[in-house]
C-alpha cells in the first residue's frame, strides 16, 4: 500500500483484525511470519477506536507531541498543531483539555494528531464505532475529502460493510478465526470523489452489500457449526 | 422547606455558634466541671495566653520542622520505592511483603521503637512521620504505574515516542497526579506522627505541651492545642488543595 488507496479488512469478531493492524505498526509480533512494508514507520499512522489522548495535555499540545518525536522545534510544532486543529474545524480548542471536549471534537484531535504526522498510511482500527451517527457522517465526510486530498492511503478494519463499502477502494474478508485468512477480495468500482452518504445510492453499492453480506453470514455460520 | 445549598455554610456556622454559646452558658451556670469541659472563653484565654508570652513558638517550629521533614522525606522515598518497585520485578518481589506489612500495622506503635534509636529529640519524630507518609505513598506509586493507560502509551509509541518520551509524557504526568490525590491524606499522617511522637516523649512541640496538659490536667490547654492544630493542618490542606488544583487543572 502507499499509493493512496482506501482499503478496508472486514471479518467476524476474533478474526484478528486488531492483531493484524497492531502487527503492522509494531505493537504486537505476529506469532509467524513476517510484516513487509515499504514504509518507514513514521510514515505509518493508526486511529484507535478510543481516542487515547494524554488527559493531562491541553489539544494543541496533544497535536504537537508527534511532531516533537520526530524533531520537530516545539514552536514550529505548536504553529502546525494550530493549523491541523483549524483544518478540523477546531480552531479555539487548542486550549482545552480533553476532558473538556466532546467525543467527536477528542475523536478530530486524535485525527489531528495522525495527520499532522504527514503519513503515507493510515491504519484505523474501528475508529468511528463510539460517535452517534450525525458526528460520525460529518467526520467520516472530512476524513475521506482529506486522505484523499492528501493522497493518503488507508488500511480501515471495521465490522460495518456500509461504511467499508461507501469508503473503500477495495474491501477484503477475513475468515473466522483461529487461523483467519483472506478468502475474499471485492473492488468498488465507484468513482472518486466520494461523498460517503451518497456513495450509498450508487447502483454497484446494493449488489456488492448483499454479496458481502452473504459471505460474511457464511463465515459467521461456520463458527456456529465448529462449536 | 428547601434547604439552598449555597448557605449551608451559614446554617453550619450558626449552628456551632449556637452550640458554643450553650456551652459557655452551662459553663457560667456552673454545670459543667471546667477540669473536664472548660468553657468556650476559657480555651480562648489559654489559646491567647499560649500567642501573648511567645512561648509557642518554638513548640509550633518543633511539630512544623518534624511533620514537613517527615512528608519530604517521606514523599521521595515513597515516589523512589515506588518507581523502583513497578520497574524491578526482583525489588518488588522483596519490598511488596515489607511494606504490606508495615501498612497492616498502625505505624504509630514504632513510635517508642524511634525514641530508642534516635533519642527524644528531632529526629525520631521525623521518623514517625516519614515512616506514615511514606507506606502511603509507596503504594500509591507502585500501584499506579501498574495500572497506568496502556493506551496512553501505546498512542505515545506509534507517535514514534521513546522511553524517555514514555517516562515523562505518560508516567510522571500519571505519578504526579496520584500523589497529589494523596497528598492531603500525607500531609494528615506526617502531623499525626510529628504529635504522636512528641506525645511519646520530646522536650517540645505541640504534642509535647499536649502531653503536659494531660500530665497537668489542664483541660482547656488541651482544647486550645487541639484547635491550634486543627487550624494548622487546614492551613496546610488548603495550600495542598491548591497545589492539587492547579497541577491537576485538566482533571
Amino acid at each position: 500500500m502507499g499509493d493512496g488507496s482506501f482499503v478496508s479488512l472486514v471479518g467476524p469478531s476474533g478474526s484478528g483484525k486488531s492483531s493484524l493492524l497492531r502487527a503492522v505498526i509494531g505493537l504486537q509480533q505476529p506469532l509467524s511470519g513476517t510484516v513487509e512494508t515499504n514504509l518507514a514507520r513514521s510514515q505509518v499512522g493508526i486511529l484507535f477506536q478510543d481516542d487515547a489522548l494524554l488527559p493531562w495535555k491541553t489539544a494543541r499540545d496533544n497535536v504537537a507531541l508527534g511532531l516533537t518525536f520526530n524533531g520537530m522545534e516545539r514552536r514550529k510544532a505548536l504553529a502546525e498543531a494550530d493549523a491541523w486543529l483549524e483544518r478540523l474545524d477546531l480552531a479555539g480548542f487548542g486550549d482545552r483539555f480533553p476532558r473538556r471536549l466532546s467525543g467527536g471534537q477528542r475523536k478530530r484531535v486524535a485525527l489531528a494528531q495522525v495527520l499532522a504526522m504527514k503519513p503515507s498510511l493510515i491504519l484505523m482500527d474501528e475508529p468511528f464505532a463510539s460517535l452517534d451517527a450525525i458526528v460520525r457522517a460529518r467526520i467520516v465526510k472530512d476524513v475521506v475529502a482529506l486522505v484523499e486530498r492528501e493522497k493518503i492511503s488507508v488500511l480501515l478494519v471495521t465490522h460495518d460493510l456500509e461504511e467499508a463499502l461507501s469508503l473503500s477502494d477495495e474491501v477484503y474478508l477475513l475468515s473466522q478465526g483461529p487461523r483467519a485468512r483472506i478468502t475474499e477480495h471485492y473492488p468498488v468500482p465507484i468513482p472518486r470523489p466520494r461523498d460517503p452518504v451518497h456513495s450509498r445510492m450508487h447502483p454497484a453499492f446494493a449488489p456488492l452489500y448483499e454479496r458481502l453480506w452473504a459471505d460474511l453470514s457464511r463465515e459467521v455460520d461456520h463458527r456456529a457449526e465448529a462449536a | 422547606m428547601r434547604l439552598d445549598p449555597r448557605y449551608a455554610w451559614m446554617r453550619q456556622l450558626a449552628a456551632f455558634l449556637a452550640l458554643l454559646a450553650v456551652w459557655e452558658a452551662a459553663g457560667r451556670a456552673d454545670m459543667l466541671n471546667p477540669l473536664y469541659a472548660p468553657s468556650p472563653s476559657r480555651v480562648g484565654a489559654a489559646l491567647i495566653d499560649l500567642f501573648s508570652d511567645g512561648r509557642i513558638w518554638p513548640h509550633l517550629e518543633a511539630t512544623f520542622s518534624a511533620a514537613l521533614g517527615g512528608l519530604a522525606l517521606g514523599l521521595a522515598v515513597g515516589i523512589l520505592l515506588g518507581v523502583v518497585a513497578a520497574l524491578v520485578p526482583f525489588i518488588a518481589e522483596l519490598l511488596e511483603p515489607v511494606m504490606t506489612l508495615l501498612n497492616a500495622i498502625p505505624r504509630v506503635i514504632l513510635a517508642p521503637l524511634f525514641v530508642i534509636w534516635l533519642g527524644i529529640g528531632l529526629a525520631s519524630k521525623v521518623a514517625l512521620s516519614f515512616i506514615l507518609v511514606a507506606v502511603l505513598i509507596f503504594f500509591t506509586v507502585f500501584t499506579g504505574i501498574r495500572q497506568v493507560d496502556r493506551r496512553l502509551v501505546e498512542r505515545v509509541i506509534t507517535l514514534g515516542g521513546d522511553r524517555w518520551a514514555l517516562v515523562r509524557h505518560v508516567y510522571l504526568p500519571s505519578v504526579a497526579s496520584w500523589v497529589l490525590g494523596n497528598l492531603k491524606i500525607a500531609v494528615g499522617f506526617a502531623f499525626t506522627g510529628a504529635c504522636v511522637g512528641e506525645f511519646v516523649a520530646a522536650t517540645q512541640g505541640l504534642g509535647y505541651l499536649l502531653s503536659f496538659a494531660q500530665s497537668t490536667y489542664n483541660a482547656a490547654l488541651m482544647f486550645a492545642l487541639i484547635l491550634l492544630i486543627l487550624v494548622v493542618v487546614l492551613v496546610i490542606f488548603g495550600i495542598a488543595g491548591r497545589l492539587e488544583k492547579h497541577v491537576l487543572r485538566w482533571n
